[in-house]
């Protein structure tokens, strides 16, 4: 009964012999964080008691007793409560903990404590350091450092490496790996002969023409788009498209260009913030947008806002670090020391965008249809918002010294909402209760005076600024009529509307002009706003006279659903005649006319836009605070962009922006970033990870299987290849490690399941994008051509069914039906299915790392689904030859590039046979596969070809 | 012999058919289960990874069919009586019911809305129920409910991931995972846990709400349709009959076992052990869902429509699974969120029609459990992912002529039948309008505890790790109780 829930222990890598000294780090944190850091760690410190730090370790819980005494486990509290057969005592306590901690545990507790109880940094905080070339008694075999590493593992547990593959078993794999596809008969042949002559030259030029190939984008891309969460889809109800496929075009460039590694992160972390900017560094920051965006009615856009920020920061640390950071969102880390606030100061670097879950996907860039033209748009685009700031600062410097403010009283005030209710209060301040619709009109009339500029203040409910987050307030049109005493009005023209500063979708301006929206602060309120509304005039008034301010209301948000008028506001006017003067300007008409021109000049460059992250002005700041246990409703310590000193953060006052922060990620202060990027690069081509669990290298992870070797290659690639991939791969792929053979002996199976040793070389499944690219390739349908909108190979009736969406799957026609798997729509909620089956994540959020499963469904797909079959028909004709057997063991040649062994033609040609006699008698059914039951027969061939585990394995 | 003397039974038997596994040792079931550090990981045997296991104590209910109405239906319409909220009809919302709450649709200052619907006392036990599920009302006897349900979330998608994995966020595994996680399938030649849908749309949340997250995917639901092909590319492609597959999969077992003994790669017997099972899966599953074999008398009982998607098809499907021992069916039923806006979501047109198109089937399944002796073993659970506001909701701050309810996390009724639930009884009260769940409040993460005892697990000992914490359904960073009340 109980095996059921066995703990699955890890395969002994590194066994602890009983001479050799306890290694905290190896030995104890992993018992520590089992048994009891979950009580007595960075989230509850149960007695008093944490084992997070040294220092609190040897000290004394609320019971006065010290918990460890290096030296001596008999005085240790941490010993006796564990040895204690008190139910009340015991720890971890039972109730809770239906597994014990084993005697030789308890041993390896007390003899770390007798020699000293000695504590160490976990391992993955601790700068990378090029580890000694070792000693091996094998000297021949290794080809690189990164050999001698795996070598001196091996000579240290008594293992001998693998033979060398085949020159065929070799290609195939290094095609798969590097470009995702397996080499055309031609390359085979051409790689074949000359590898008779030079295998190793063979090899090199081999890996340099992969290398080189455009192909090669295309495969790393999937990896990089898994971890940036890209989709063709917004995510939530109603998955709505959007149009980012210029980011994963980019990532491709980027690849097939070996962008070093720092620069890709950083264009993609701040390639908006970067001064210069080149043509692709706006589209690449759309990296961060791959955010879902939720548009069901009536959500709250501040809710999903704080989401998409959330999941960036959680994001960041995932793919780059593989630090599970956001854990520290509601408390400290439970394992490793992260404090709480951390979260909150690396938050800040991403909670200034401008996005704010709106359905328009805003801020968005121009991508333009024809490349030449995408310097151009970003130069205007960013000449455009210079200018526009420049404008509004002039005014909003003047409006900093105009004096004589009067508030309005208003003697009457009316919301045209029929159960809406304005109060005017004895400060001036107008309070809006009630219902008032989106549509609502507030007049508000009362004695005028003579004026030069009115001022009004959008004021939030509160003014405690801990409170602010509140529903938008935006006036979306402000009139004002002078009602003179004979009732006679004069309506008054605006010329501008100057702001306490520019941010959000529309422009102040609005609120001056027909049609919504306006001035004010939206989708969500998060401080109060002023606005000063300029007259094209000086406007006079007399005894007598009254003003009568109409404010329209219009903007909507939580996806168009709630109002957005305001609650808490204030008008006051100024006789001052400066900002008339301004307004009036020529030189600021010129300022003005060349606005136009530069956005005419923008708009006529053709293209598509794609959301982009865009800083917010400084003035437009938002106030990151700590929220109480994660909760963004309970606010507290206002906080600074920073980042957690344990990871190379800088400290001090000087302040940061997320340039800074994408620099220090991929610097030298940085122990993770390397190793992390190393690790996973390791991983796609050997199949399992040197530290295995990728997504987590703090103490809650696994250790290195050797780290020694992760050390090397975090090095290598960083320091010794400035951060280029392709030479880094380019040693991988010609190392004697990769270039085993993977059949291996069934104890060496047993020993090492995940071959983390590397005594034998890397067998794994096809990813989802490779059955397909594969099966292409062999039937000759592949279509090469890059780039582009996502496309819609076949697929089920009847599979995209989100609510409130039309969109349905058009299926593609022409060579787009037989593009590369990474062009294949990305739906978040309603993936492809054969993509799913295979484990193809559903980039919801970051994954790391796809498992590779095994079940019946995936035959169910490569079997059944008609896209299959599709392949199957054009692989079965591409076999050529004058025999039956030939045109086997031709199409045997195209999928694994090796001469089918006798058996397998028999079996092939035996299967050939019945299938053609089963459709001689069934000429209907035969000619659903093929024109002759000889050919439908050979489709079932290549059928059960494309099936076999020699094609879904590399 | 006790049910869990059964899944003993159950699980030795199965193991004994594990004739693909002679060359493989079991050990390796870690190859593909993101195996970690530390952590009560389930040991699963990778090329049966739903075979059978046992829980941690007797179970109650052995399978479940989960009755979910997307959208969710209002508590006030159908089973909350709420005499006060009658006599407020048509009055303003006094500010109290208004302050700190956050609306999807409602503005400003909205009316109040008494029930649209009279509502009676029923069968022996006296529950009560409106008079817009007559059919239903036969087997309320049967029904446990809870009316004191609520949760944080008052918007479909994340209510929905809410109730069914525990987190309103994306990546956490369904229950339905859980289940078949901790126990495994009874059918080998049937998916685990199988999900249908109805009402023309997926969930609001889309298929997240039956993924598999963190847990290996084989855990995921499989969305199984009553029209056209049940399974995704179960059918044999046209031209390959199911002889012609037979040869075509003996020949690939051929190939596969020369690489299975030359390469040495045990993933090459679990494949040839999954070609095999999916071979069976279709003939299984083409039969479970052929509805033609059910006799007159079940259609007419239920209303059902072979060929058709419908709610009454998919219910009678559910029978046919629960026999062959799925473990987890899930249906999904869109169209409950009555707004108000216009005649296809109102209280009056569209509630009333779908009241109707699940009165008969719903009761139709209960009986048919039931008179088979299915019912004790199968807990049938019923529910939305949130209530509805007793007030009339004032779309853009206008009084519509249609008459609908906002969306209400405060309060809503769930029900649940048969696997060991206490029947005809009546659970948690709400305040005198319907507004709030007031007396024996329970929420998602209870109702999640509660559901994994009823299957015979400790919710806090049924876990998986990941990002550092040992996750469960009843979500660990959230309090949850067992709701031993309901329990008979």
């Amino acid at each position: 009964m109980r095996r059921l829930l066995l703990a699955l222990a890890p395969i002994p890598l590194a066994v602890t012999a009983a001479a050799e000294p306890v290694d905290f780090n190896r030995d104890i944190r992993p018992l520590l964080n089992k048994n009891c850091t979950i009580c007595h760690g960075g989230v509850k410190q149960a007695g008093d008691v944490s084992f997070l730090y040294r220092e609190e370790a040897l000290g004394k819980g609320d019971s006065g007793k010290t918990v460890i005494v290096p030296g001596d486990p008999a005085a240790s509290e941490l010993i006796r409560r564990i040895k204690s057969d008190d139910p009340d005592e015991k720890m971890p306590p039972p109730e809770d903990h239906p597994h014990p901690l084993e005697p030789e545990q308890v041993a390896l507790l007390e003899r770390w404590i007798t020699e000293g109880a000695k504590w160490g940094e976990h391992w993955s905080f601790q700068k990378p350091v090029e580890p000694p070339v070792p000693t091996l008694k094998n000297s021949a075999w290794p080809k690189a450092d990164l050999d001698r590493h795996v070598l001196a593992k091996l000579e240290a547990l008594d293992l001998a490496p693998s033979p060398e593959a085949s020159v065929a078993e070799w290609l195939r794999r290094v095609s798969l790996d590097l470009t995702g596809l397996p080499p055309s008969l031609e390359e085979w042949q051409a790689f074949q002969q000359s590898a008779i002559v030079n295998p190793q030259s063979a090899m090199s030029e081999a890996a340099d023409r992969l290398l080189a190939s455009p192909q090669f984008g295309e495969r790393w891309a999937s990896m990089w788009l898994d971890l940036a969460r890209y989709s063709d889809t917004f995510g939530f109800e109603k998955d709505p498209h959007r149009d980012i496929w210029p980011f994963r075009d980019w990532v491709i460039q980027a690849f097939n260009a070996d962008m070093p590694f720092d620069t890709f992160t950083v264009k993609q972390l701040a390639g908006d913030l970067l001064e210069n900017p080149e043509p692709g560094d706006l589209i690449a920051s759309s990296f961060h947008r791959n955010t879902q965006n939720n548009t069901e009615g009536g959500t709250d856009d501040e809710e999903f806002r704080m989401a998409a920020v959330m999941d960036r920061v959680n994001t960041t640390w995932t793919a780059w670090n593989a630090t599970t950071f956001g854990c520290i969102q509601c408390h400290s880390h439970p394992y490793d020391p992260y404090p709480h606030e951390d979260y909150y100061r690396f938050m800040a670097f991403f909670n200034n965008s401008e996005d704010v879950d709106l359905d328009s996907d805003f801020p968005r860039t121009k991508v333009a249809d024809d490349p030449a033209a995408q310097a151009e748009a970003v130069r205007l685009e960013k000449e455009i918002r210079r200018l526009r700031d420049a404008i509004n600062e002039e005014g909003k410097a003047l409006a900093a010294v105009t004096g004589n403010w009067k508030t309005f009283t208003a003697t009457t005030a009316k919301s045209s909402g029929p159960e809406g209710v304005l109060t005017p209060q004895s400060d001036g301040i107008i309070h809006a209760s009630g219902t008032n619709p989106p549509n609502a009109v507030y007049t508000l009339a009362g004695p005028a005076m003579p004026f030069g500029a009115l001022q009004l203040d959008i004021l939030m409910q509160d003014d405690d600024p801990k409170t602010w987050s509140e529903r938008g307030a935006v006036a979306s049109k402000l009139e004002v009529d002078l009602v003179k005493p004979d009732g006679t009005r004069q309506k008054i023209a605006f010329k501008e509307v100057v702001a306490d500063f520019l941010a959000g979708p529309f422009d102040p301006n609005d609120a001056i002009r027909d049609g919504a929206p306006g001035f004010g602060e939206y989708p969500m309120a998060q401080r109060p706003r002023r606005g000063w509304f300029v007259p094209e005039q000086a406007v006079a008034a007399g005894e007598g006279d009254q003003l009568e301010i109409r404010i329209h209301h219009g903007a909507v948000c939580n996806a168009n659903n709630q109002s957005c008028v305001l609650t808490r506001f204030k008008v006051s006017l100024s006789d001052d005649p400066r900002l008339v003067q301004l307004v009036q300007a020529p030189e600021r008409t010129a300022l003005w006319q060349q606005h136009d021109v530069l956005n005419q000049q923008y708009n006529a460059i053709p293209g598509r836009t794609i959301p982009v992250m865009r800083e917010r002005q400084p003035a437009a700041t938002r106030d990151t605070r700590v929220f109480i246990r994660g909760n963004r409703m309970t606010r507290d310590a206002l906080v600074k962009p920073g980042i957690p000193a344990i990871t190379g953060g800088p400290q001090g006052d000087a302040p940061l922006n997320r340039l800074d922060m994408a620099r220090w990620l991929v610097g030298d202060s940085n122990p993770l970033a390397a190793r992390v990027m190393a690790n996973r690069l390791w991983a796609e081509l050997f199949g399992t990870g040197i530290v295995e669990t990728q997504e987590d290298f703090g103490s809650s992870g696994l250790a290195p299987a050797n780290q020694p070797l992760l050390d090397h290659l975090a090095l290598r690639l960083q320091k010794h290849h400035q951060w280029r991939l392709k030479p880094f791969l380019r040693e991988l792929v010609l190392s004697a490690s990769y270039r085993q053979t993977s059949k291996a002996a069934p104890e060496l199976v047993t020993r090492d399941p995940k071959n983390q040793l590397v005594a034998r070389g890397p067998r794994q499944r096809l990813t989802a994008e490779m059955v397909r690219d594969q099966a292409l390739r062999v039937s000759g349908l592949l279509s090469l051509k890059q780039h582009g909108p996502p496309v819609y190979p076949p697929q089920p009736e009847g599979i995209w069914r989100s609510v409130y969406n039309g969109e349905t799957w058009k299926t593609s026609e022409g060579e787009d039906r037989y593009r590369r798997g990474v062009y294949t729509y990305s739906k978040r909620t309603s993936g492809f299915p054969g993509f799913l089956t295979f484990d193809m994540p559903t980039r919801d959020v970051c994954s790391p790392r796809r498992v590779a499963t095994n079940t019946p469904l995936q035959a169910l797909v490569t079997l059944n689904d008609p896209g299959h079959i599709e392949f199957a028909q054009a692989f079965a004709k591409r076999m050529s030859g004058a025999t039956l057997e030939e045109r086997l063991a031709h199409g045997y040649r195209l999928l694994t590039l090796q001469d089918a062994p006798a058996p397998v033609i028999a079996t092939l040609s035996k299967l050939h046979a019945d299938a053609k006699a089963d459709y001689e008698t069934a000429p209907a059914e035969s000619a659903k596969l093929a024109p002759t039951p000889d050919e439908a027969a050979l489709v079932l061939v290549a059928n059960t070809l494309l099936n076999s585990d020699i094609a879904l394995n590399r | 012999m006790n049910l869990f003397q059964q899944l003993h039974l159950d699980r030795a038997r199965h193991q004994t058919r594990r004739h693909f596994l002679q060359n493989c040792s079991v050990g390796l079931g870690g190859l593909w289960l993101a195996s970690q550090g530390h952590g009560s990981v389930l040991q699963k045997d990778p090329a049966n990874p739903l075979l059978p296991d046992l829980s941690h104590f007797a179970p109650k209910a052995k399978r479940v069919i989960y009755l979910h109405m997307a959208g969710s239906p209002s508590q006030l319409e159908l089973f909350d009586h709420k005499p006060e909220l009658a006599k407020l009809d048509g009055k303003e919302c006094p500010q109290e019911y208004l302050e700190g709450k956050q609306f999807a649709f409602i503005q400003g200052v909205p009316k109040m809305l008494g029930s649209q619907f009279p509502f009676h006392q029923a069968g022996q036990s006296g529950q009560w129920i409106s008079d817009r599920l007559p059919h239903f009302e036969t087997m309320i006897d049967e029904v446990c409910f809870i009316k004191s349900m609520w949760t944080d979330q008052f918007n479909h998608g994340p209510a929905q991931l809410l109730m069914h994995t525990g987190s309103a966020l994306l990546g956490s595994p369904s229950a339905g995972a859980w289940a078949t996680y901790g126990l495994g399938s009874e059918n080998a030649n049937l998916p685990g846990f199988i999900v249908l849908t109805s009402g023309g749309k997926n969930p609001d949340a889309g298929k997240s709400v039956w993924g598999s997250g963190y847990l290996p995917s084989v855990y995921q639901g499989v969305q199984c349709r009553s029209q056209g092909e049940p399974v995704l590319y179960l059918s044999n492609p046209d031209g390959v009959s199911q002889a012609l597959r037979r040869r075509t999969l003996d020949a690939l077992n051929d190939l596969n076992q020369r690489v299975a003994t030359e390469v040495g790669d045990p993933e090459t017997v679990t494949r040839i052990a999954q070609y095999e099972m999916a071979f069976r899966m279709q003939i299984h599953a083409s039969d479970a869902f052929d509805l033609k074999q059910e006799p007159e008398a079940a259609h007419q009982m239920y209303g059902t429509n072979p060929g058709h998607e419908s709610f009454a098809n998919n219910c009678l499907l559910a029978r046919r699974l629960v026999e062959r021992g799925v473990r987890f069916i899930q249906l999904f039923d869109w169209g409950w969120d009555s707004h108000g806006t216009s005649a296809g979501d109102d209280l009056t047109n569209s509630f009333v029609h779908k009241c109707k198109q699940v009165d008969q089937p719903i009761a139709a399944l209960l009986k048919d459990l039931k008179q088979r002796g299915l019912l004790d073993e199968t807990l049938v659970i019923w529910s939305g992912e949130f209530g509805r506001t007793p007030m009339k909701e004032n779309r853009g701050g206008v009084n519509g002529s249609f008459v609908g309810r906002d969306h209400s996390p405060s309060a809503y009724t769930l029900w649940m039948a048969g696997g060991g639930v206490k029947r005809g009884f009546t659970f948690g009260e709400t305040d005198p309008i319907g507004y709030e769940a007031a007396v024996d409040k329970v929420s998602a993460h209870d109702f999640h505890a509660t559901l994994m005892t009823l299957l015979g697990f400790d919710h806090k000992r049924l876990t998986y790790p990941y990002q550092g914490l040992e996750q469960r359904l009843s979500n660990v960073t959230k309090p949850s109780r067992v709701v031993k009340e309901v329990i008979a």
